[in-house]
């Protein structure tokens, strides 16, 4: 398999072929990272959570500012595992960082559903989402006054190099961002079948239920808003990568929209779906970046730029088969 | 009423919360006395405007002075408006600009401004949004007190467009910060007042100089051009291709137009197999990152130069990619960067600003907030000396031929000849990108040893190639849309 | 008689009544009057909206009224019959689209023809426009708005729910992508094209029957601005379409649309076809949408693709919610507070920012919220230059303060500003016995 994926890479447009796959594959994992942190929301709370886009970017500042300012304000410590000025952090050190990152990025989703959802339990699931969007708007100008005034680096260790097979030029940061998503996938299937998994399975099907078995079931909420939002948060610094936009820093002109771009691939595999969040992100990223490499030819009857409507396309197609995604939960509908 | 209480704490919870976060840094120079070296200076720059006799309007004071809006004549002070973009996609920049403008009007009015007029400032914000910018527009237009005398900042290409017609009505002179050829067209707006060169002659000359360069290099010229849709993408791609038909050399790729959306796959693919080896930009800077990233990843090894807002130090210079931008990227530009030195104009800004904002870091933008002060003082300046401000007075002088700007050295001088050919300006800056050099400081750190530097060099002032200075221009590179 | 007690209802006709009362009919009425004279700029009652948003109260004003009729719309997709969108923007821009198609000036008919050959300099391309007035353009924006709804229904009856509001962003993009594809229309994808004006013509004749772009006197009668004849005029649409909207909505189509929302199973069950309500829904609201984007294209005088934004679509979301969903009261109350808010905020920082040299009692409190930006001046608001750090300008607090409005809103009073007045109506009525 691999000794045919490297002859492949020897010719030109063998080589083509193999970048386009990869690219599919790192941009998909990014699409499920998010995607993930959607449906662990949605699954637990019933909260399409919009603010994602703020969310993730403001996790991926975090990120910025204990690498590159040694440590949050208002503290009065740095992060001693900053790395010294003008420097940039070993491999571990930069994913202890990252971790510590996703933490302060858990930490805001806590803060968020104790303040703004939990005391929404049980409003229609629609004023939850605008609640989200509310949310959204609230805290973007946060993010882009942190970055508009100042370049906001990431600090990925192996930067923007990349290995060569054959023709074809294999960033390190695609395959990162492959291995993470896998981890982060395996992790949060995994995490279902322990005994809180299956507590937030339960409150899912019927929180009432839930409550008497005895789940906790606020608890389970904020479990769910940490792990959807460190999750995010994750997907936004995967995506601050070189070569991904971003090109290894958080950028107030491409991290806004991320989330947004995920929408479809969560209505493709069904919001309640962990299955449905891996196979539409990588399909939705596949369908994208091919229509962008291979449908060039078409740009002047389709439009410059028509690879960006692909995926809500490809979603409204979907749809039409089948109402609740490729894995979703059909709503059950009585008089 | 559980709840109101509630609601209270909450709001007060938060407004405390924000106070504690707010700015407590503690370097205090305080007090602005209104930097007394640079009083001589800005003496000097309206020395280029004076078309009136300054002897006998000396003793005329206010009361002879003819005004109508934006003017309080009483107590001598002219109101100025800046539409500007303080919290949309350029906002990095733009309140950068704006604070440079703010603090020339700091500094001239602490000089005593002229003739005892003083001008302040009327900032709004349009978050780069059209029907935002068009009330803000309505509210500095207004005629009454509230309105103001002329509009010295208008950001963007869009919200010009959108106004333009208006403002020639309400004969509101406007500075817009955007250099689409469109401008210097009298027949577009007559009451605009474009600063510097367009897009169009900046991409002839930065072509023309990557021509230079790639042959200096014994490389092949082959050029690629990618650009954005609408009228600043099309107006940069269309002077590149005008510049490349001028001195033959081969377009090899031609993305006029293809940079829409998020996708640029294709893009960067058909670049890299172009075989290009100078490629001109007219994009936005996270699309620069994007592609020139990519391409540089893929193996692309070709000199880089595009129009001057593709590139913005604040985005490149933390990327992953600083070092490649350090060795193809050549930054097209109007005008002196940070710490330029020997030029007189730069001296006075560095004065300035590191008295009054020494909070801020340091900019090169500052240079375009300033221009647009030198600009607005001068036209200020030459209508007191007429004894006539008011509005359509602003717009007469503006249309004269013989008015002219002399920008000490920041940028090229400039003057509004009525005919398009003689208005257009040809010569624009080429910077070099140097990562290492690189040194983002507050301007609190500024000692003349130690200036700090946003990692750009010009290596050519006020450039003007063959195409740009020969070529004759019947009209704007591109068309306006009805 | 009836009228006496104010919540016996003696016939249907009466409980469907738009004002069931004397007295809303009167208040409506002195409303109505204080409209008129405000625009008027008559004493006193100027000095209310000017109070809030300061001399040129007017314009902010006018920008939400095209935008209103359009919150009508959105009302009757998700307030009324509750299928939630979030492409009420693209279908605005469809309007808008068609406006300046029929209405605008450009090229031979030929250019309205759809054929991309490929993404050329503005040069090649024409512009199409056909320069007819607006009695027929405004009536089309409406109708063409409304087939594109229609064209959209069917998703309606296959996806429910949050999926619903997914798939009608993706509306937004399309459009979006739409704009971008075809110049001939949307003209220049930055700075757009310029939309017909108000002006009311018979026909393409040069002096136009009735003029809404210039200050002059009116019928020879009243010598008004610019700005308060499209103030009349669009103040008089909205009106119009308040009416038309009330009458729907209590009409049996209303009632049938009522149905759906509230179990759309159950609503088929008795009888009301859900397909074909569904549908009506969807052409309505567009149809409102339509008008309202037209409208608004044409009275800020130039729109590019970029402005039909998925956040015009949050916006409309927020009018509903924060107004009160369901209802037309509610709905105007949340386009004046989402419209307004931000300009008021504006206005009043500017103001604020005066009283900390003026030294009064409101001096402390200018002084606590208000910094210059300058080192130990501390406060939230960032009233100089904006700096690096966690002051922001009052711009920026203004997206804060919207977003922080709907999440305490939803919160607090999830039936919006309508709630809050039957809240403090039920009060009164109530009084002295309001427990």
């Amino acid at each position: 398999m691999i000794n045919a994926f490297l002859q492949l890479a020897q010719v030109g447009t063998g080589a083509t072929l193999v970048q386009t796959l990869l690219k599919s594959f790192a941009l998909g994992s990014v699409y499920v990272l998010i995607a993930l942190g959607f449906v662990i929301i949605f699954k637990a709370t019933q909260v399409l959570n919009f603010a994602a886009g703020a969310l993730s970017m403001a996790g991926a500042m975090f990120m910025t500012i204990l690498i590159s300012d040694g440590g949050l304000p208002l503290l009065p410590f740095g992060n001693p595992l900053a790395p010294a000025e003008g420097e940039t952090a070993s491999v571990v050190l930069f994913f202890v960082n990252v971790l510590i990152a996703l933490a302060l990025a858990a930490l805001l989703g806590l803060v968020i559903e104790r303040l703004a959802i939990r005391p929404m339990v049980g409003q229609p699931l629609f004023a939850m989402a605008v609640i989200t969007l509310g949310i959204e708007i609230a805290i973007r100008p946060f993010n882009l006054d942190a970055t508009a005034l100042e370049g906001r680096r990431l600090g990925v260790p192996w930067g923007a190099s990349s290995w060569n097979w054959g023709d074809a030029v294999v960033p390190k940061s695609y395959i990162v961002a492959v291995i993470i998503a896998a981890i982060a996938g395996a992790g949060v299937l995994l995490f279902f079948r322990t005994k809180l998994g299956v507590a937030m399975r339960a409150v899912a099907f019927d929180q009432e239920a839930a409550m008497a078995q005895g789940i906790n079931v606020g608890r389970v909420f904020a479990i769910a808003w940490a792990m959807g939002t460190a999750l995010a948060a994750l997907g936004a610094i995967v995506y601050g990568m070189a070569p991904f936009p971003p090109g290894g820093s958080v950028s107030q002109e491409i991290h806004p929209l991320l989330a947004l771009r995920v929408l479809p691939v969560i209505v493709l595999g069904g919001l309640d779906s962990v299955a449905g969040a891996i196979y539409g992100g990588l399909i939705i990223a596949t369908a994208e970046v091919f229509a962008g490499q291979y449908l060039s030819q078409w740009n002047s009857t389709l439009g410059s730029g028509y690879s960006t409507i692909v995926p809500y396309l490809v979603m409204l197609f979907m749809l039409l088969v089948k109402p609740y995604g490729l894995f979703g939960t059909p709503e059950i509908r009585r008089v | 009423m559980r709840r109101l209480k509630v609601f209270v704490a909450l709001l007060l919870a938060l407004s405390m919360l924000a106070a504690a976060c707010g700015d407590d840094e503690d370097s205090s120079s305080g007090g602005d006395d209104g930097g007394s070296d640079t009083s001589d200076d800005s003496g000097d720059s309206g020395d280029s405007g004076d078309s009136g006799d300054s002897g006998d309007s000396g003793d005329s004071g206010g009361a002879e002075i003819a005004t109508d809006f934006g003017v309080d004549a009483e107590n001598k002070i002219i109101y100025v408006g800046i539409n500007g973009d303080l919290t949309g996609p350029f906002a990095s920049l733009v309140a950068e600009i704006v604070a440079a403008q703010e603090v020339y009007w700091e500094v001239f009015n602490g000089n005593g401004g002229y003739q005892g007029w003083t001008v302040e400032p009327v900032v709004l914000d349009s978050s780069y949004q059209t029907d935002i910018g068009i009330q803000n527009y309505e509210t500095l237009a207004q005629e009454s007190e509230d309105g103001v005398l002329m509009i010295t900042e208008n950001t963007g290409s869009p919200i010009t467009a959108a106004i333009a017609e208006q403002a020639a009505e309400d004969n509101v002179l406007v500075i817009p910060l955007s250099w689409a050829s469109l401008w210097p067209d009298p027949a577009f707006g007559s009451a605009i007042l474009e600063k510097q060169t367009t897009y169009c002659v900046e991409a002839m000359n930065g072509v023309e100089w990557l021509y230079e360069k790639v042959q200096s290099e014994g490389l092949d010229p082959a050029l690629a051009i990618i650009g954005r849709p609408g009228e600043y993408g099309e107006d940069g791609s269309v002077g590149a291709a005008l510049a490349a038909e001028a001195l033959g050399i081969p377009v090899v790729y031609d993305g006029t137009g293809a940079v829409a959306g998020d996708d640029r796959t294709a893009i960067i693919s058909e670049l890299v197999s172009s075989g290009a080896t100078m490629v001109w930009v007219t994009l936005t800077p996270g699309e620069l990152l994007d592609i020139f990233g990519n391409s540089v990843t893929q193996g692309l090894r070709a000199y880089w130069s595009g129009s001057s807002p593709s590139f913005n130090y604040l985005v490149h210079m933390p990327s992953d990619f600083a070092a490649e931008f350090s060795e193809y990227y050549f930054q097209s530009q109007y005008q002196a960067p940070w710490a330029t030195p020997g030029i007189p104009g730069m001296e006075d800004i560095i004065a300035a600003m590191v008295e009054a904002r020494p909070e801020l870091n340091i900019s090169d933008v500052f240079t375009t907030g300033w221009i647009e002060g030198i600009m607005a003082e001068t036209l200020i300046r030459t209508a007191i000396d007429q004894g006539d401000l008011t509005r359509a007075n602003m717009v007469a002088i503006s249309q004269d031929p013989s008015f002219s700007v002399d920008f000490k050295g920041l940028s090229a001088d400039q003057s509004w000849p009525q005919d398009y050919n003689e208005a257009v300006v040809r010569s624009s800056w080429i910077y070099d990108v140097d990562v290492s050099k690189f040194n983002l400081i507050p301007l609190a750190d500024y000692t003349p040893e130690n200036p700090g530097s946003t990692g750009l060099i010009p290596i050519e002032q006020d450039y003007i190639g063959s195409v740009a200075e020969n070529f004759v221009f019947d009209g704007p590179c591109i068309e306006t849309s009805g | 008689m009836a009228f006496n007690r104010p919540l016996l209802r003696t016939s249907y006709e009466q409980d469907a009544a738009i004002f069931p009362t004397y007295t809303q009919k009167g208040a409506m009425v002195a409303f109505g009057v204080f409209l008129v004279l405000m625009g008027l700029g008559a004493p006193y009652i100027s000095a209310i909206p000017e109070f809030f948003l300061g001399p040129t109260w007017i314009n902010p004003i006018t920008n939400m009224l095209p935008l209103a009729i359009s919150a009508l719309g959105i009302n009757i997709l998700v307030g009324v019959t509750g299928q939630v969108s979030l492409g009420h923007a693209f279908f605005m821009g469809v309007g808008a689209y068609t406006a300046v198609a029929l209405g605008g000036s450009g090229d031979e008919w030929q250019a309205c023809v759809p054929f991309h050959e490929e993404i050329g300099l503005l040069e090649e391309r024409g512009q199409c426009g056909l320069g007819l007035p607006i009695w027929v353009w405004l009536p089309f924006s409406g109708a063409v708005a409304a087939a594109f709804g229609i064209f959209v229904s069917p998703a309606a009856m296959k996806v429910r729910g949050l999926y619903l509001a997914i798939v009608t962003v993706g509306l937004v993009f399309i459009g979006l992508h739409l704009g971008r594809m075809f110049p001939e229309y949307a003209g220049d994808f930055e700075s757009g094209r310029k939309w017909p004006s108000l002006d009311f013509r018979l026909w393409k004749e040069e002096t136009p029957l009735i003029e809404f772009s210039e200050d002059g006197k009116w019928f020879g009668l009243i010598h008004l601005s610019e700005e308060q004849k499209q103030y009349f005029l669009l103040m008089a649409l909205l009106g119009g379409f308040i009416i038309l909207a009330k009458n729907l909505v209590r009409s049996r189509t209303g009632r049938a649309l009522q149905a759906i929302r509230d179990r759309d199973i159950a609503a088929e069950v008795m009888g009301v076809p859900e397909f074909e309500y569904k549908r009506l829904g969807f052409a309505i609201s567009s149809f409102y949408a339509g008008i309202g984007g037209a409208l608004w294209g044409s009275y800020l005088g130039r729109r590019s693709p970029v402005d039909w934004s998925l956040f015009l679509s949050v916006d409309f979301i927020a009018i509903l919610l924060i107004g009160g969903a369901g209802t037309i009261a509610g709905t105007m109350l949340g386009a004046v507070f989402v419209e307004l808010t931000p300009e008021i905020v504006k206005h009043r920082t500017d103001w604020l920012a005066e009283q900390i040299d003026a030294s009064n009692i409101f001096t402390p409190v200018a002084n606590f919220l208000l910094t210059t930006g300058e080192s130990g001046d501390f406060g939230p608001i960032n009233i100089g230059t904006v700096a690096p750090g966690w002051t922001m300008s009052v711009f920026q607090w203004n997206f804060v303060i919207y977003g922080v409005l709907i999440v305490i809103f939803l919160i607090f009073e999830p039936l919006g500003l309508f709630g809050i007045w039957i809240k403090i109506r039920n009060y009164w009525k109530r009084w002295p016995f309001s427990y």
